[in-house]
């Protein structure tokens, strides 16, 4: 049988094609999985991040050392956005065409994560974020975008339940700060409590750097408040606030924002005593009880933080937590699929069930990537900072 | 209630009105409205809380080197956003060149300093109520500050030649004054002048990178309601402007009253554009 050149020539490609197939397959099944990282490692929003930092190193290491996943190392491609929405989405395209990463652990803060979610979107790039904006999350348009943490209603709700099933109150004052934040947040705390029942007796937004606050917490009392609920991210605003309370003799307490919360806090207020009665938003897993203890599990991971030298005293736990749990959950969904590719991630996420992370238990279906249980969230007692916990708000049992 | 209003919006009013004094001196030896003023009183607090509170140092030695860290601010700017932009004072590039300065002081304050407030600490520690330091301090400093300028310009010979110089520049030249130290002089003193703003009002403002954006605003509307180059009238513009906009507070809250301090600022504006306490001078041709 004669044989033409073409035939020859197409029988050797076929030949050479099928002779590295599985050395491809070989080279895909031992090259690391690479998890893009869209870090605020700078800036003025840079404190979560570093927080998120030791999580992602401390997880990844111990993975690593290990062996890994299914024998592949997992390869962390880390893109200082320094908070800025420009950086973020130029980081984001670079990351998914560039560094072909198999999933991307955030961006952190909610303005970044709105002009990246549509991008990574687009990509069908597995995305796992802590951001707290509720649009960020719709299972229908952006699929592949799952959330770690609470998302703002859930703070919202949290609060709420504090202040009315807790706390007991009716009456209740609800001031935020003049941001676009501020603001909204003020609007949607005001129609909750309505909602609820409550009355709310005196709404204000006030410039955050106002000098005195006389005047709103003079307004709130005379309008017979029972509890202050804050929505601000602005400390020097939360400071003055607990002092005026203090100078009026007032013992209202203040409800609301994490940032009450802030370390920072301590050298605004004037003194110690100003900063107590103030409960922020926490979480159980990293809240000690009244015998200064954290939930076993929580411990463990602090225990196991220490003996790696990891710092937890000028950070918060959550967000190392948040860190490990984000590698824990790619790293898992890598193992469970056994694959990188983005429909095994996503698949198996959408499949999980109170997966016991260390920030929290979270839950996720095709049509619920709101991860966090609300029941979750709870209200801290602001200045009982230590290793980056916090104790239970009274009322927890 | 009234003794709150007049407490904190006499305070307020004061580092405004140092604000404006601030604004005027720069103003008077170059004819440049210089938008670093604010910036300047910022510094005032960030660097009296750095000296004294994150280095440890005692008050006095803090105040004084806060107040030189100020004043060679103040040359920077004469050197880097006026005097570029005298020979064309006629295309007011000086708005462009100072406002990019003080964006840039606010931007490396940010990353330096941080951009929470920091505390600022306790300096006399006498008083308490309406009556704290904190809201007599500026009062206090503001009435110091205008006695001290006033013996300058009246009864030294420096202060005779910034008037001189503020009066008529040629002329003023013409007689041999060194018009171009004079001017990096009057920087210098307004960096000083920024600096008491800002450290004397340290309690109640904090020691904050974002004050600077407001103090240029708010400094700016006792500057605009008492004349150019006013100071007595600045004093009493910062003042009633303190006062109405604490009253306001009281009455119509947070983001009500800046607007009624604007209405305000706009009505008297409207009514007398050369300021409450200026005059209209004739143009030479």
């Amino acid at each position: 049988m004669a044989v033409s050149r073409r035939q020859l020539l197409l029988g050797s490609a076929g030949a050479l094609g099928a002779a590295t197939f599985p050395l491809r397959s070989a080279v895909a099944a031992s090259e690391p999985i690479k998890i893009g990282f869209l870090a605020a490692m700078t800036g003025p929003s840079s404190a979560p991040t570093i927080g998120f930092n030791r999580g992602v190193i401390f997880a990844v290491d111990t993975i690593n050392a290990a062996g890994g996943v299914n024998g592949r190392k997992l390869e962390v491609i880390t893109r200082d956005t320094q908070g800025d929405p420009t950086k973020a989405v130029n980081a984001t395209q670079e990351l998914i065409s560039q560094a072909k990463v198999h999933a991307i652990w955030g961006p952190f803060n909610s303005g970044e994560a709105l002009a990246t979610t549509p991008i990574m979107a687009r990509a069908k790039m597995p995305n796992i974020h802590p951001c707290v904006v509720e649009t960020l999350i719709d299972p229908a348009k952006f699929p592949n975008a799952f959330r770690l943490a609470p998302s703002n209603s859930q703070w919202d709700d949290a609060v709420r339940n504090y202040c009315l099933n807790i706390l007991k109150v009716k009456k209740i004052a609800v001031i935020g700060d003049t941001t676009g934040y501020g603001v909204t947040a003020v609007g949607a705390s005001v129609a909750a409590f309505k909602k609820d029942g409550a009355e709310v007796v005196y709404q204000a937004n006030i410039d955050s750097t106002q000098p005195d606050m006389t005047p709103d917490m003079l307004r709130a009392r005379n309008a017979g408040a029972e509890v202050i609920v804050v929505w601000s991210v602005s400390t020097g605003m939360e400071a003055r606030m607990f002092n005026t309370r203090a100078a009026m003799g007032w013992d209202v307490c203040f409800v609301g924002h994490p940032s009450m919360s802030s370390g920072e806090l301590a050298g605004l207020v004037e003194k110690p005593e100003n900063w107590k009665k103030v409960y922020a938003i926490g979480y159980k897993s990293c809240s000690y009880d009244a015998s200064g203890k954290l939930p076993a599990k929580s411990q463990d991971l602090v225990d196991r933080l220490l003996k790696a030298n990891v710092s937890i005293k000028d950070t918060l736990l959550w967000w190392i937590a948040g860190g490990v749990d984000a590698i824990e959950l790619i790293a898992k969904a890598v193992d469970q699929s056994g694959a990188t590719d983005s429909e095994g991630i996503i698949k198996y996420w959408n499949s999980l069930s109170k997966y016991p992370g260390y920030f929290g238990n979270y839950t996720f279906t095709p049509t619920q990537h709101n991860g966090y249980l609300t029941e979750e969230v709870v209200m801290s007692e602001a200045s009982t900072a230590k290793n980056g916990t916090f104790a239970l708000a009274p009322g927890y049992t | 209630m009234l003794a709150s209003i007049i407490a904190s919006g006499l305070a307020a009013g004061a580092i405004y009105a140092l604000v404006g004094v601030t604004y005027n001196t720069m103003f008077s030896t170059s004819r440049v409205m210089s938008f670093t003023a604010g910036q300047l009183a910022m510094l005032g607090g960030v660097f009296g809380s750095m000296f004294t509170l994150k280095m440890g140092m005692p008050l006095l030695a803090g105040f004084v080197l806060t107040l030189i860290a100020c004043a060679i601010i103040g040359i920077i700017t004469e050197f880097v956003a006026v005097r570029p932009v005298l020979k064309s004072l006629d295309q007011h590039l000086y708005v462009l060149s100072t406002l990019a300065l003080a964006l840039m002081i606010q931007q490396v304050a940010a990353i330096k300093w941080g951009t929470e407030p920091q505390p600022f600490p306790r300096l006399i520690g006498w008083g308490s109520g309406v009556w704290d330091e904190k809201f007599w301090l500026p009062v206090a400093a503001c009435a110091i500050t205008i006695a001290g300028l006033e013996y300058l310009y009246r009864r030294t010979l420096v202060g005779r030649a910034f008037l001189a110089i503020a009066e008529d520049n040629f002329a003023a030249r013409a007689l041999g004054l060194p018009e171009r130290n004079l001017r990096v002089a009057s920087y210098a003193l307004a960096g000083i002048i920024g600096g008491v703003a800002g450290f004397s009002g340290g309690e109640l403002l904090l020691a904050f990178f974002a004050n600077g954006a407001l103090l240029n605003f708010y400094g700016f509307v006792p500057v605009a309601l008492g004349g150019l180059g006013n100071n007595r009238g600045a004093v009493i513009g910062g003042l009633v402007l303190g006062l109405f906009q604490q009253a306001a507070n009281f009455l119509v809250g947070g983001i009500f009253s800046s607007v009624a301090v604007f209405a305000l600022f706009i009505v008297v504006l409207l009514a007398r554009p050369q300021g409450l306490f200026g005059f209209s001078t004739a143009r030479r041709v």
